[in-house]
């Protein structure tokens, strides 16, 4: 059997790495990615600030691949042809093989499918977003090498005497990963105080959150001295604490040379000037296409009109008022085909989990909900021990990893010293709130917490050589959780 | 007299920020938020 994965991201190289594991020498595993480097992306922010190097959060995945025995097909997927042809029913993937002309394809056939693309970074849905426009992101390290070159170029300017405005947050009212925005607007604040010119610098978070504190996850609660507090309290205190102000409710409609354009939920539309701006874009899938075996285009029926892999998820459209944990999927089996799995950002959710909420002009202004990291890892791994049973003869998937039975644990840097950083260490059970199984507020009250100090600091430069260590594949890889 | 900006954001008090980076505190701190991540990872898997 032929296990083919597509990404080599969170999601594909666990997948990968433990279906390799797992399955032993009888089987085969391949990748099949456009990167053949691995970037551990948390990090992305400090080479955004400029205290690592991009080859510190990224490494050679070709030798880790071939040590392992896993083959590793260098391109992106273009095609998926699950019934393969009228003559020959082998379902395969149409690969574009990197750096090949634009009209060639590689057929890469599979026994099981799993779908770890990974999203596509949509700058284009906001007019002169992104590196190629006018602003900054650390989606990937070279796009956060970027950023830290134009920091350093800000910096200078406030040591010239030089004002500057600098704006941190999303480039588009649907944008997901405020997480890491928020990541990278703390660490620039406290890098600036580092280099002496915070006095000099006026800074401001703009996001499409309703509350501060959203994250994407309809925000949280923490038991703290005898109540029970939303995020957004925490974040507007952190916030406040260091002088950053703040825009909710936002949706970016355009960036020209030094201004952001956004409208807001009632309607209003206003500027935001910048010298410096890192927005985050929105996310779709990576345009996969699906055929049938007489050519007829599928796609619809595998994929949402976001471009991600419809799973084991209730799509049924609903009112906000009906969503329940139930919704979300479990096994990330395609209902369509059970040899096809999604993993990671890669699946659609079934709906969003923060509250979508639309501006007068109809743009819809909420949080996309975050896929990244831990539960990324979980799903990978849980996909691959499915796929493995499901070649050993199981009837169905054996594993579930939904992420309304599942906690993360997320470490926010607030600045980068040994001694003098910090970090918001906190984690989230479950990520997905269950208001049946936790009336209320939906989630486990003993199991959500978050604290701020530098002891959350240690612990994510601890993870990030551990994390490191485990996707290189070095000796008890495997015995490191996700 | 100058005002605080966002008076009624909550803001820690001056023991709470030292707590922060005090070194024999955050051990301890080191320990606990070690010990509910890996209640929360067991707890998921």
């Amino acid at each position: 059997m032929r296990v083919v994965i597509l990404g080599s991201g969170v999601a594909g190289h666990t997948a990968a790495a433990f279906a390799r594991k797992w399955l032993g020498d009888a089987h085969d595993v391949t990748v099949v990615s456009p990167r053949d480097h691995y970037n551990w992306i948390p990090s992305n922010i400090w080479v955004g600030v400029g205290l690592m190097r991009p080859e510190q959060v990224t490494f050679d995945l070709r030798p880790v691949y071939a040590k392992q025995g896993i083959e590793f097909v260098h391109g992106a997927a273009k095609e998926l042809h699950p019934e393969g042809t009228a003559a020959d029913a082998t379902p395969y993937v149409l690969v574009a093989p990197h750096g090949a002309a634009p009209d060639v394809r590689e057929r890469v056939t599979y026994d099981y499918l799993i779908n770890a693309t990974g999203p596509r970074l949509r700058f284009d849905k906001t007019p002169g977003l992104g590196p190629d426009g006018y602003t900054c992101s650390v989606c990937t390290e070279e796009h956060a090498r970027h950023a830290a070159q134009a920091l350093d170029a800000a910096v200078a300017k406030m040591r010239a005497g030089q004002r500057q405005r600098i704006v941190i947050g999303v480039g588009h009212g649907s944008a997901t990963c405020q997480g890491a925005a928020f990541e990278y607007i703390v660490n620039v604040e406290f890098e600036l105080r580092q280099r002496g010119v915070r006095h000099m610098a006026d800074i401001t978070w703009l996001t499409n959150e309703y509350e501060l504190g959203d994250f994407g996850m309809g925000g949280m609660h923490f038991e703290v001295g005898g109540y029970v507090t939303p995020s957004s309290t925490f974040n507007a205190s952190l916030f406040a604490e260091r002088g950053i102000e703040w825009v909710t409710r936002a949706h970016p409609t355009r960036i020209e040379p030094g201004v952001v354009h956004y409208e807001q939920l009632d309607g209003s539309t206003h500027t935001l000037p910048f010298d410096f701006a890192m927005l985050l874009p929105p996310f779709t899938g990576v345009g996969l296409t699906a055929y049938d075996r007489h050519g007829a285009d599928i796609t619809a029926k595998l994929f949402q009109p976001n471009e991600f892999m419809k799973v084991d998820a209730d799509y049924t459209a609903k009112p906000f008022e009906q969503w329940t944990a139930e919704d979300w999927p479990s096994t990330y089996q395609s209902p369509l085909f059970r040899n096809i799995f999604a993993a990671g950002i890669a699946f659609a959710p079934p709906h969003a989990i923060s509250q979508p909420r639309s501006s007068p002009s109809g743009a819809l202004i909420a949080p996309a909900p975050p896929r990244t990291g831990m539960p990324s890892a979980m799903i990978g791994r849980a996909v691959a021990r499915s796929v493995v049973d499901l070649i050993h003869g199981a009837p169905a998937p054996t594993q579930e990893a939904s992420m309304a039975r599942m906690g993360a644990a997320c470490v926010a840097s607030a600045g980068a010293n040994p001694f003098t950083g910090t970090a918001a260490a906190m984690t989230v059970f479950p990520i997905v709130p269950d208001y049946a199984r936790y009336p209320g507020f939906g989630r486990d009250l003993k199991r959500t917490f978050g604290e701020i100090g530098l002891a959350g600091h240690w612990i994510k430069i601890i993870l990030h050589h551990l994390f490191l260590y485990k996707a290189r594949l070095r000796p008890g890889w495997s015995l490191i959780p996700e | 007299m100058p005002r605080l900006d966002h008076p009624y954001v909550p803001r820690p008090t001056r023991f709470t920020v030292f707590l922060r980076t005090f070194l024999p505190w955050q051990l301890y701190r080191f320990v606990r938020i070690n010990l509910k991540m890996l209640g929360i990872i067991r707890h998921s898997h």
